[in-house]
């Protein structure tokens, strides 16, 4: 250690109690920034997950043109080829193919109109979370069978035609052959699903039955790709575009989530907009801290550093010394706060903190379960400690510059 | 909480801006394609479009005719063969499906506001909710709403005479008026506006073009094949052509229209909508 850190390293530690408390503010300032960015994460991760298991997965594929219409005329041939194509993209943790579409579901006299969507249960199970959400009965089968067409409403769907398990529904809607398509199709299983508007409306059947129903032959709807994660998706989409592009010319669109769900990328860009400001606010207030701190340190010390001037020591020389004293106040804050912060944060991610009362309902009415997660990675403690550091430095630059520019025989003289 | 506040505020204030933007602001249908000539000043434009409406409507009516179906997936286009008996004073109406045979016997019945279906294969019968009335009906251009609209040409529009059509160029080839229709205030009425060209000679509508409030045509629809009919003079051959899907076309053809009939009302039941004939 040279001697102006060690120098300094004494002189912070003069008033003891002083720096403490600027210390303290430090520490509490890294704890709440990290905290706070690692809930902030953990939860909008979250959010895209959840959205993206109950809706297309990262990256949707689809005819051109079908988000506007959603109909069956935009479709995607299922001839093996963009089977292929999909197996071969790195970074694709699951897909499923599924043709959806529209039709009037209908029991005893009740009956309102449903999005029905067919799916691959072997493959579904790993893309959405359709499946898991079953919360009576069960999901339609892996094997279709030959005689029974089963069939999974959405638990509010269920209530307001109130139909129970094993009941027989009628579905009708039109094919894509234009001919009149209906079928009587038998409940194995009620969803309860946290969109309440996706619990009203949505059905789920075999995509074989859906093929059937719809005379859809060799085509789906779409294919719903997950990225190995959500940060994966605009490089996943890029790699398969070139590649379908090459195969398919322009009869696909790829889409990933941030364009299929626009509302929900703004409302993590407002969450964090707010979240931001109010951090930004308190890094600033612990700058003023430092910065008031290392002022009054100097003003104490303005004879004694009129004598050092005096005795020779170059003003760069001190300017270093103030300023390696504002960066060691700094330090030690951040040191503490971060060996506090970090564990802490590393305890949370993962677990699943369950929320209750009212916020729990305010989550609902944004069809998000009501819990908090929290994620730790390397960018929310490095981030934060060099943003703290930059504010740090900024803050001790007037002090150094004041107390390196005293003119000796006017420090010697006052007090 | 906060958060969510925020944001919720945030979607409110968006919501509202669009819907001040956009308040009340129908943009005029761009006609600048057709060469209209000035009309004469003392043409009563309401007038026109009663007359157009009369010669298409009565208070009971018996209609039986065949769709056509044309679409890019289609080989062969499909056809739909249908009867139907309508009250339009009663706002009921019911149509019969002859034919293709997997439809043969399926009944629509209107009982104003509602839609009532009735699938003699599965013997069930089903009130066609709100949620589908966009969707298509029978697989045609048309929609579950086309058959169900409650909107009277004359009374839920405002009508002003743009021209006169020579007759000479792409749009009809008979000189006719060409009136623009747009809806009052909560009619029940989808469109932003609608152009009729209504034959001068006969006051029959020859064509009528569809726009939404922004202005965009939307449909297309065409009369032809005109037989008279008593004071009538009624086209035997209407042409839908929906300008947002390429290549579809939905065409109807009247084998028989009879108007001013005498029909029971219980006809308009969903007792006699289960039987078969």
């Amino acid at each position: 250690m040279g001697i102006e850190t060690r120098l300094a390293w004494r002189n912070v530690w003069r008033n003891k109690r002083r720096t403490a408390l600027s210390v303290a503010a430090t520490v509490f300032a890294i704890f709440l920034v990290i905290i706070s960015v690692g809930m902030a994460t953990g939860v909008h991760e979250k959010m895209i997950e959840d959205a993206v298991r109950l809706a297309s997965g990262h990256v949707a594929i689809s005819g051109a043109g079908y988000r506007q219409s959603m109909t069956l005329e935009q479709f995607v041939p299922w001839d093996g080829r963009l089977e292929e194509v999909i197996e071969a993209a790195p970074n694709v943790r699951a897909w499923a193919p599924r043709i959806s579409s529209f039709a009037l579901i209908s029991y005893d006299d009740q009956s309102q109109g449903g999005m029905v969507i067919g799916v691959d249960p072997a493959r579904e199970k790993n893309v959405s979370e359709f499946s898991q959400k079953v919360n009576e009965g069960r999901f339609v089968s892996v094997d279709p069978g030959p005689t029974v067409r089963e069939i999974v409403l959405g638990r509010k769907l269920a209530d307001r035609l109130g139909v129970g398990l094993g009941d027989e529904i009628l579905l009708y809607g039109v094919a894509y052959s234009l001919e009149t398509a209906y079928e009587l199709f038998t409940v194995v299983g009620t969803m309860a699903l946290p969109d309440h508007r996706l619990e009203r409306n949505l059905a789920i059947v075999h995509i074989q039955v859906a093929s059937e129903f719809y005379v859809y032959e060799d085509r789906i709807t779409e294919v719903a790709i997950l990225a190995s994660e959500a940060a994966e998706s605009d490089s996943l989409l890029a790699d398969l575009e070139i590649a379908l592009a090459a195969r398919f010319g322009d009869q696909l669109e790829l889409q990933t989530y941030e364009q299929i769900m626009p509302g929900l990328v703004q409302l993590i860009l407002i969450d964090d907009a707010g979240m931001y400001i109010t951090l930004i606010i308190l890094i600033v207030v612990v700058g003023f801290g430092i910065l008031n701190t290392i002022l009054m340190a100097i003003l104490e010390r303005t004879r004694e550093l009129g004598v050092v001037l005096a005795l020779g020591l170059k003003p760069m020389a001190l300017f270093r010394m103030i300023y390696l004293e504002s960066m060691l106040l700094a330090g030690v804050g951040l040191v503490i706060g971060l060996s506090l912060a970090l564990p802490l944060l590393a305890w949370l991610h993962g677990i699943e903190v369950p929320l209750g009362g009212d916020i729990a309902k305010g989550t609902e009415l944004f069809g998000m379960e009501p819990t908090l997660t929290f994620k730790l990675n390397m960018i929310n403690p490095i981030g934060s400690t060099i943003t703290i550091l930059v504010v740090a430095a900024i803050a001790a630059f007037y002090p150094a510059l004041k107390a390196s520019r005293a003119r000796p025989i006017d420090a010697l003289r006052s007090l | 909480m906060i958060r969510i506040a925020l944001s919720f505020a945030g979607r409110i204030g968006r919501t509202l801006l669009i819907s001040l933007l956009f308040q009340g602001v129908a943009i005029a249908a761009d006609l600048s394609e057709f060469n209209l000539e000035q009309a004469p000043p003392n043409v009563d434009a309401r007038q026109l479009a009663r007359t157009a409406e009369d010669n298409m409507r009565s208070d009971r009516t018996f209609f039986k005719g065949e769709m056509t179906v044309v679409s890019p997936r289609l080989t062969r286009p499909r056809v739909v063969a249908f009867h139907s008996w309508e009250d339009s004073q009663e706002k009921k109406s019911l149509i019969r499906i002859d034919a293709p045979s997997k439809d043969k016997g399926t009944g629509f019945l209107k009982l104003h506001p509602n839609l009532w279906m009735y699938i003699p294969r599965v013997e069930r019968t089903v009130r066609v909710p709100p949620s589908m009335m966009l969707q298509s009906w029978m697989g045609s251009d048309f929609s579950n709403d086309d058959l169900v609209r409650e909107s009277s040409e004359v009374d839920d529009y405002d009508h002003r005479l743009l021209g006169i059509d020579t007759g000479q160029g792409s749009a009809v080839d008979r000189r006719s008026y060409v009136v623009e229709y747009r809806p009052h205030e909560g009619a029940p009425v989808v469109w932003g506006s609608i152009v009729a060209w209504l034959d001068i000679e006969s006051g029959a509508p020859l064509r009528q073009d569809f726009f939404d409030e922004e202005g965009e045509r939307l449909r297309v629809m065409r009369f032809g094949d005109f037989r008279q009919i008593e004071d009538r003079f009624v086209p035997h051959h209407w042409e839908m052509t929906p300008l947002d899907k390429r290549g579809h076309k939905t065409t109807i053809k009247i084998e028989k229209i009879e108007f001013d009939l005498e029909i029971q009302s219980s006809i308009f039941t969903t007792r006699n909508l289960k039987r078969r004939d």
